[in-house]
């Protein structure tokens, strides 16, 4: 229920003023994004030079020409764009504990983030991802630019079900089989799976020249380790089926916590010297507080 | 150790419900999980999974219900009084003519004794002791004492009668037993199934059936005929399984009519006709062959006199003169009769005769000099400055139902007869039957016979118009009729009557009553002069009235009680207990362990509470 906040008016007010961080264009002017001066196709002139032999006659300056009978070319910057993906883990895990709603403080950020890209024009798109029925599902939107249509999100946003394994590394597979331009590419996921799946999918990500940005979802009670109530279970893992008798108590509430704690930090130790932003959302309740301070602290936004 | 409800044993279905709730509420909960990597270093229980899983709450539920559950039941144990407590036992003999038979050494009632002596031997100082004895009737021969002495007198002057027991008898004497820990019931066979536990539910019972299977003839009944006119009839009955030879024996009048011997089948009956008797008076048959009971081998009967009687018909109708005249002839062929209408009676040559016996049909019996009247259907008082008629009618009954007779059970379907008077009987009368207006509910006398100071007098209350007396479907007041005028027939110092019933005997004063063992009671008449007693052995008594003597014969025959071979067995539940079950530990008493099977409950509860607030604490909740 929580991804509806995404499209409320006071949560866009507040998102209005943001600008999603990158390194890739560094702006020159502070809080304010630039891209690089890159000749190529465009309608901006950005200089003349002197004509030379294949050049094409129809940047030809034909006035300059008549008035100084010099042959120059005008040449233009070219139009770049930075494409931004928002992956959302849309797993069964994504969804325990229930009352938690993983996923719908997920959907939130990754909409949120998306409507504070296309703030640049920049084109977004959301894609959710998970191993269904044995093959990947990569669910994604078209591409939107202008802010007008980011309420074009919202259909997607609220018709993603949870199900089926997360699987990062062989989604990023999938994504990358679509060979787009190197953009900004932001995953969002609770990354309950092992280091090796989510270093696998990350380092593909950085070898395709993406900027990638990670944004770790738990929920409270699975963070604090205290659902479910105490006594004896026979816990089953919601997207692999493997059961195991545990025994749930304040102790084993507190292990739970610090496993938690203890993946988080794998995680973060991957990213942060490889250029990847970490930042954790811890909680479905803190939503206003991870987007207004923790993702700026973080340089997830700026 | 029994249930005193069984029944409430259902209640423990309650116990296999609960344990397959609790069972699937104990199984282990599945739950759901983000990832298994979260629980890696949760501790697994220490008991291995099961989907149903049995633990040490579910026992203690398990247990507190059972124990529930036996006490609604009324689990109870038998168990030793304490020594030194007094106790109260009732001794509840059967009297019935069943426990008279030859059993081996003695009766039946011998072998009752024995038992009951023994244990009044061996019970401990102190226990006191009621000894009771039923037939027809319940006697408490010995209440409540702790003399043994006396108690042993009490058990050895018991004697059986003549009499089938009646379970009313039972019932009374179960209920006089009221206040005793225990009964013991000595008796042939066992009583009626449920009795005990409805008279006594709280009172131990202990069934002590004596005898076994014997062989038994008895005459069932003896029909003397008419002297000179038709041939008389015994019937003879084989209870045994075998068959049964015997030698049977008809004297009439001190003379032997009929001797001979008999084979009788088993389970058979057979009739012996013999006569015609050359003249009337007692018959007595008698089967000489000794068997295991004596009260039913003598049977006597009265055959109606030879000598030469005048009976006088009166009645407006010429059919119902026809009509009593020929039953007045089918009782004794020697009468002779004279028919004549009631208003023709004063002038004709009739009124100067005297008669044995006078039929009145709706009239009344002004100037008629008889011996015996009987009227029917009399006539109400009209002349109310007349003298008093003997029979007092209060009104008419348009339409009336015969229902029963005294004497029997009520029959199975009313007999609906015609109109009938209302008669106020005098107190000297005894009615012979009972009937009630068609659709009412009050009863009043449909036949009465009485004897006082001018003769004996009967009546038959309804109309035998239309020639009821002859009509098939009715029959049953045509016999009554021919009863009515049996009755007022015999001489007056002879009667034959069924042993047990009541006998009322005019003696106009106080009396004497000699029984057939030769005992002598003086009995008190009633206002009427009336003296009555109730025979209950077999044989001859005789009323001495001054110098007046009146014989009363009384028969005995039951063929439930006669039959010696058919003896249930007695049922398990009230199998008599051994003797040394009493002798050695005093009086076993049945103690129900409802207090006990309660506290274990509440101990079970106690402690899966506090086996669920141990848990809770544990856990660090408030609930479980």
């Amino acid at each position: 229920m929580l991804e509806t906040r995404a499209f409320e008016p006071e949560l866009i007010q507040r998102l209005d003023g943001l600008i999603l961080g990158t390194k890739r264009a560094r702006t020159i002017r502070a809080g304010q994004r630039n891209i690089g001066r890159v000749h190529g196709g465009g309608i901006e002139v950005e200089n003349f030079r002197q004509y030379a032999e294949g050049d094409d006659l129809r940047f030809l300056d034909w006035n300059a020409f008549a008035r100084l009978d010099h042959l120059a070319i005008r040449t233009f910057r070219a139009d770049r764009q930075v494409e931004l993906t928002v992956m959302v883990d849309a797993s069964a895990s994504m969804a325990i504990p229930e009352r938690d709603d993983k996923l719908g403080l997920a959907l939130a950020l990754g909409a949120g983030l998306a409507y504070i890209a296309m703030g640049e024009n920049d084109p977004v798109r959301l894609v959710a991802f998970a191993h269904r029925r044995g093959g990947q599902t990569l669910e994604s939107t078209p591409f939107h630019r202008r802010r007008e249509s980011y309420i074009g999100f919202r259909p997607f946003v609220t018709a993603i079900r949870c199900g089926g394994e997360t699987r990062l590394a062989a989604a990023v597979g999938e994504l990358l089989l679509e060979r787009r331009q190197p953009g900004i590419l932001i995953v969002i996921s609770d990354f309950l799976v092992s280091p090796g799946d989510y270093e696998d999918a990350l380092g593909q990500l950085l070898a395709a020249r993406h900027e990638v940005k990670v944004i770790h979802v738990m929920g409270d009670r699975e963070a604090a380790g205290t659902y479910p109530p105490p006594g004896a279970y026979r816990a089953r893992d919601c997207e692999s089926g493997e059961m195991r008798e545990v025994m749930i108590g304040p102790r084993e509430a507190e292990t739970c916590r610090q496993r938690v704690e203890l993946h988080a930090d794998g995680l973060r130790d991957f990213c942060n010297p490889r250029g990847i932003a970490y930042a954790r959302a811890f909680g479905a309740s803190q939503l206003d507080a991870i987007i207004a301070q923790e993702f700026p602290r973080l340089g997830v936004i700026t | 150790m029994g249930f005193l409800n069984p029944g409430n044993l259902i209640y423990g279905l309650g116990l296999v419900l609960l344990v397959l709730i609790y069972l699937r509420s104990r199984s282990r909960p599945t739950i759901d999980v983000s990832s298994l990597m979260l629980f890696e270093a949760a501790s697994a229980p220490v008991a291995k999974s099961r989907m149903l899983r049995v633990d040490l709450l579910f026992w203690l539920e398990a247990l507190a219900l059972g124990a529930l559950t036996l006490a609604l039941a009324g689990l109870y144990v038998r168990r030793a009084a304490p020594v030194g407590q007094h106790r109260s036992r009732a001794l509840v003999f059967d009297l019935g003519a069943g426990m008279g038979s030859l059993d081996g050494r003695g009766t039946r009632l011998d072998a009752a004794k024995t038992q009951a002596l023994e244990i009044v031997d061996e019970a401990p100082l102190g226990d006191d002791f009621s000894v009771i004895g039923y037939a027809i009737e319940t006697e408490t021969t010995r209440a409540h004492s702790a003399n043994k002495s006396e108690v042993r007198r009490a058990i050895a002057a018991l004697a059986p009668d003549a009499v089938a027991v009646r379970p009313a008898a039972l019932r009374a004497a179960l209920i006089d037993a009221r206040g005793a820990a225990t009964i013991d019931l000595f008796a042939d066979r066992p009583p009626p199934s449920g009795l005990t536990d409805e008279v006594r539910p709280d009172t131990r019972v202990n069934f002590h059936q004596v005898g076994g299977p014997a062989d038994n003839l008895a005459i069932v009944a003896l029909d003397p005929g008419i002297p000179h006119a038709s041939e008389g009839r015994c019937v003879l009955r084989n209870f045994s399984m075998r068959p049964q030879q015997c030698e049977l024996m008809i004297e009439a009048g001190g003379k032997e009519v009929f001797h001979s011997p008999l084979i009788l089948e088993p389970r058979a009956q057979m009739i012996v006709p013999f006569g015609p008797l050359a003249a009337g008076g007692l018959v007595h048959a008698r089967i000489l062959t000794p068997d295991a009971l004596a009260a039913d081998n003598d049977h006597y009967a009265l055959a109606p006199s030879i000598a030469q009687a005048r009976a006088l018909v009166m009645s407006p109708e010429s059919e119902v003169r026809d009509d009593l005249a020929r039953v007045v002839l089918a009782v004794n062929p020697n009468f002779l009769v004279t028919a004549v209408d009631p208003a023709l009676f004063v002038r004709s040559k009739a009124a100067a005769q005297q008669y044995d016996l006078a039929v009145l049909h709706d009239c009344d019996a002004r100037g008629v000099r008889a011996a015996a009247k009987l009227f029917i259907f009399p006539e109400p008082r009209l002349d109310r400055a007349g003298p008093a008629p003997l029979l007092l009618v209060t009104g008419t009954a348009a339409l009336a139902e015969f229902q029963a007779r005294t004497d029997a059970a009520p029959l199975i379907a009313p007999v609906l007869l015609g109109s009938a008077r209302l008669v106020e009987l005098p107190g000297w009368m005894d009615p012979l039957a009972r009937g009630a207006s068609a659709g009412g509910h009050d009863s009043f006398p449909l036949a009465a016979t009485g004897r006082n100071a001018s003769g004996e007098v009967g009546v038959i209350t309804f109309d035998i118009r239309n020639h009821l007396l002859l009509d098939p479907d009715r029959m049953d007041a045509l016999v009554l009729t021919i009863d009515t005028l049996r009755d007022l027939l015999v001489p007056a110092d002879l009667k034959v009557v069924a042993a047990g019933s009541f006998v009322p005997v005019s003696a106009f004063g106080r009396a004497t009553l000699v029984t057939p063992e030769g005992s002598r009671t003086v009995l008190s008449p009633d206002q009427w002069g009336r003296v009555h007693f109730r025979p209950s052995q077999a044989g001859r008594y005789f009323v001495i009235a001054g110098t007046r003597s009146i014989e009363v014969v009384a028969n005995y025959y039951d063929a439930a009680e006669s039959d010696l071979a058919a003896v249930p067995a007695p049922p398990p539940a009230q199998a008599a207990p051994r003797a040394t079950d009493a002798s050695a530990y005093g009086e076993v008493r049945v103690a129900p362990a409802t207090m006990l099977l309660v506290v274990l409950a509440l101990l079970f509860i106690l402690a899966e509470s506090a086996l669920i607030v141990r848990q809770a604490s544990r856990w660090r909740v408030r609930h479980v």
